[in-house]
């Protein structure tokens, strides 16, 4: 048996699959592909596979992580790759096949880009600055034990921030893992509440997965 | 990057189950549109999730994209908060493949499959933005509005509303109609010209060409027709099933869907003749696929979606002459692949021990059975040729077999029926309980757990019964009451239906062309989705009958006359109206009729086929 940890891109129409969907979508795609997965034991066998971070409904990505076994040692990782690219719905495609370097709880933090659309680009500019400079970003988050306020601001690291014709264009690090998740729209309702200038996020799209020291998770 | 994909994009993300609005799934049909010729849009009038489960739309959608020039997509109704979406933000009704607006379609074609969707068509129609009324549509050889499904064998109550029906399998007249229709588009022909021709196709009924007039007592005085269109319009029948066109792939959806698998069509057409079910009518001549094509047809749909389910489509799946092998072979595959089986429709007559246990192979749930009638009289009323000891035996063999939940179906209104036959459910469920507690090998640990579940009858065009009234709310709330007061044991759960739904549905099922001025209004005033008990507004029925002069007592509670002209008597299902005037009559004496295997009782599908059913 062999550990298997494929990356792939989730975009364009895809990106409407949510993660319960994407299971059952996953669980097809791989009895298409015919490829020797490998089957769980006991009383109620199903094939073995776990996506390494939940991405959020209407978000793309390029690099999703997908874990599984297959029973077949001598199987390269670009046939892996092409047998499963042959079947993936539209939008979805394997970027990478590797064997299984670290484990899951190696993943630190993800980088998300994205833009917000305003027709005021100076102003909003403005206020995303004076946002991420503030002291502390509080906003209310929901966990299983009810609304939580949570400070933001120590985890956040903002990679840059430029203007554009019609938006504001961000990239950020922040948490992501088995610990503490925080995504972009926390970020964006933050954002909401201190400034009065209409605008839309769009375009939100996770662009690595990362461990603690910024090198990629393998 | 179209605009109306933007325009649907940025709302998407605001409505429940978004990818059901957007397509992309696997198995769907893209085409190049500048290189197709006609352009089809296959609407359902409900939800994507109930739409997509549908296995005529899978039929014809994949025949229709065979042939390069045409392109079939998908259609359905969006729930009510993508609706609202779409109509304040000016999103058209769009097909999923494209993402085109369906009104710029050739043909917009749906599938009638329950009365209670006919609002949602008008539904769809409108947010479309094609003229609901057939009259108001343009002169142009365009947006020709299409249906085809079951209702369709009454489609009067819609005759304002649609250009034409397409009566029977729609395997082999959907593309002669599309032919014809290319043909005519090259030859610059308008609206009117193609609808004259189209009438002329086998199986194809433009409802226009039709013109009815009403006797002082409201019921029909004659039908005259015009424009060269024939007096009865036949429905079509595929004549060698084993071979017709069966999908090899599905659209797979992203969202869970109400039938989720791999379907695979075992027969059409119904060898039993219970006298309530139109099915079993209007499918007829009763037709198999062999094994090997069954077979075949199951590998090929696994492989090419996916799916770890697959279950097996008809009317009554144990009367397939190959039942055990082809059981055997299908069994020997989904195991090997980790496929599961599901087994609908079997009858509990020839319910034999080795087909239970290939079953159980595959699943243990519960078991259901389709008793319909409480007792022995009036099961043979209905031609439900089921006895007791039949019931009995087929519940020893499953309590033998490990189950202990038996859930079974009857009907409420029934033909003849009297108190004593509702009584009588009660009683058999409370008998079932005692042989469950008299078996030694019994299943420890929990109890035996009957669920009775009760709809009321409703009496449908195409049947014996097609002459019957429907019993009266009154009538059927004193029946559901007795019922209830029937019932003493705890291990018993009884559920109805409301009856007010099966009234609008009576209504529908043989109503005629006055009713489309009726549905308008209810769907004017807000009626939709009347299938989901959430939405059903009857109060808002009965004011647009009201309004529109209909008394529903004349279409639900009157004895239609052996004599009279009935709304659908110009359609011709191959079943003779003599037949179903005599079964109704045999029916009165609860007198039963065999099968078709055991003895041809001359319903005239033979004739009409040209050639003996077995």
């Amino acid at each position: 048996m062999i550990r298997v940890r494929a990356t792939f891109e989730k975009k364009g129409r895809a990106k409407y699959i949510s993660h319960l969907d994407l299971n059952r979508c996953m669980l097809r795609t791989f009895r298409r592909s015919r490829l020797p997965i490998w089957y769980t034991e006991g009383f109620n066998p199903h094939p073995y596979y776990s996506f390494a971070l939940a991405l959020s409904l209407g978000y793309e990505s390029s690099c999703e992580i997908l874990d599984f076994n297959l029973t077949d040692d001598d199987i390269s990782m670009e046939q892996i790759r092409d047998q499963l690219n042959a079947v993936m719905p539209e939008g979805m495609s394997i970027v990478s096949v590797a064997l299984q370097e670290q484990k899951i709880t190696a993943i630190a933090k993800a980088k998300y880009e994205f833009s917000l659309k305003t027709e005021d680009v100076d102003g909003l500019f403005e206020a995303v600055c004076q946002l991420t400079a503030a002291p502390e970003i509080l906003i209310e988050k929901k966990t299983k034990k009810g609304m939580k306020t949570v400070d933001i601001k120590p985890d956040l690291e903002v990679l840059s921030c430029e203007k554009s014709d019609h938006s504001v264009d961000m990239t950020m690090y922040l948490p992501a893992g088995t610990q503490t998740n925080y995504n972009p729209s926390l970020f964006i309702e933050a954002l909401k509440r201190v400034t009065e200038i209409p605008f839309e996020s769009e375009n939100i799209r996770r662009t690595a997965i990362l461990c603690a020291d910024n090198t990629p998770f393998k | 990057m179209s605009t109306l994909k933007e325009k649907i994009e940025k709302h998407l993300l605001e409505v429940q189950k978004p990818s059901r609005y957007i397509g992309g799934e696997v198995g769907s049909v893209i085409k190049d549109k500048s290189k197709v010729d006609v352009r089809f849009a296959f609407c359902f009038p409900d939800t994507y999730d109930i739409g997509m489960s549908h296995l005529g739309m899978k039929i014809l959608y994949s025949l229709t994209n065979e042939r390069e020039n045409y392109w079939c997509e998908r259609c359905f109704a969006p729930g009510l908060d993508f609706e609202e979406i779409m109509r304040k933000n000016d999103i058209p009704l769009y097909a999923l493949e494209s993402l085109d607006p369906i009104k710029d379609f050739d043909f917009i074609g749906f599938t009638l499959q329950y009365e209670l969707s006919y609002t949602g068509v008008l539904n769809m129609l409108d947010l479309a933005g094609i003229p609901v009324f057939s009259k108001d549509r343009t002169e142009e050889l365009t947006q020709i509005v299409v249906a085809g499904g079951p209702c369709v064998c009454n489609p009067e109550p819609l005759a304002d509303f649609f250009d034409i029906f397409i009566l029977g399998e729609g395997e082999e007249v959907n593309l002669e109609l599309m032919d014809l229709y290319w043909e005519m588009k090259q030859q610059g022909a308008k609206r009117m010209d193609f609808l004259r021709r189209a009438a002329q196709i086998p199986g194809v009924y433009v409802p226009q060409f039709y013109h009815f007039f009403y006797k002082e007592d409201g019921t029909i005085d004659r039908m005259e027709v015009t424009d060269g269109a024939p007096e009865k319009i036949t429905k079509r029948i595929i004549k060698d099933f084993d071979k017709v066109y069966y999908p090899d792939n599905f659209v797979v959806p992203f969202t869970e869907i109400v039938h989720d698998r791999v379907s695979v069509e075992v027969l059409r057409g119904c060898i039993r003749g219970c006298r309530f079910c139109q099915a079993g009518f209007i499918y007829r001549p009763f037709r198999e696929k062999s094994t090997d094509t069954i077979v075949s047809e199951t590998k090929s749909l696994c492989e090419n979606t996916g799916y770890d389910e697959v279950s097996l489509a008809s009317l009554s799946t144990s009367d397939h002459s190959e039942i055990d092998p082809m059981l055997t072979r299908l069994i020997k595959y989904t195991e090997g692949e980790r496929v599961n089986l599901s087994l609908p429709s079997l009858r509990v007559d020839n319910f034999s021990e080795s087909l239970l246990n290939k079953i159980k192979k595959v699943r243990k749930s519960g078991l259901t059975f389709a008793a319909e009638g409480g007792t022995q009289r009036l099961r043979d009323v209905i031609n439900k040729n089921v006895s007791e000891e039949e019931i009995m035996s087929t519940c020893r063999i499953a309590f033998e077999g490990g189950y202990s939940a038996v859930k079974l179906y009857f009907m409420m209104g029934l033909p003849t029926e009297t108190d004593e036959d509702i009584v009588g459910i009660a009683e058999l469920a409370q008998r079932i309980i005692d042989l469950f507690y008299s078996i030694e090998d019994r299943p420890r640990g929990k109890g035996v757990q009957i669920s009775i579940s009760c709809a009321t009858f409703v009496p449908k065009p195409f049947t014996p019964f097609q002459f019957e009234p429907q019993d009266t709310r009154e009538m059927i709330e004193h029946k559901q009451k007795l019922l209830m007061d029937s019932v003493t044991s705890r291990k018993v759960k009884v559920s109805y239906h409301d009856p007010n739904v099966s009234m609008l549905e009576v209504i529908l099922a043989k109503g005629d062309r006055r009713l489309c001025k009726s549905i308008y209004t209810a769907w004017k005033k807000g009626c939709k989705f009347d299938s989901w008990s959430e939405h059903f507004r009857f109060d808002l029925w009965l004011e647009a009958f009201a309004e529109c002069g209909i008394d529903p007592a004349f279409y639900a509670n009157r004895r239609f006359d052996y004599d009279e002209i009935l709304p659908w008597d110009h359609l011709d299902y191959l079943v003779s109206k003599e037949f179903f005037i005599r079964e109704n009559k045999t029916a009165h004496k609860a007198v039963t009729t065999p099968n078709c295997r055991e003895r041809c009782s001359g319903c005239g599908v033979n004739k009409a086929v040209g050639r003996d059913c077995f």
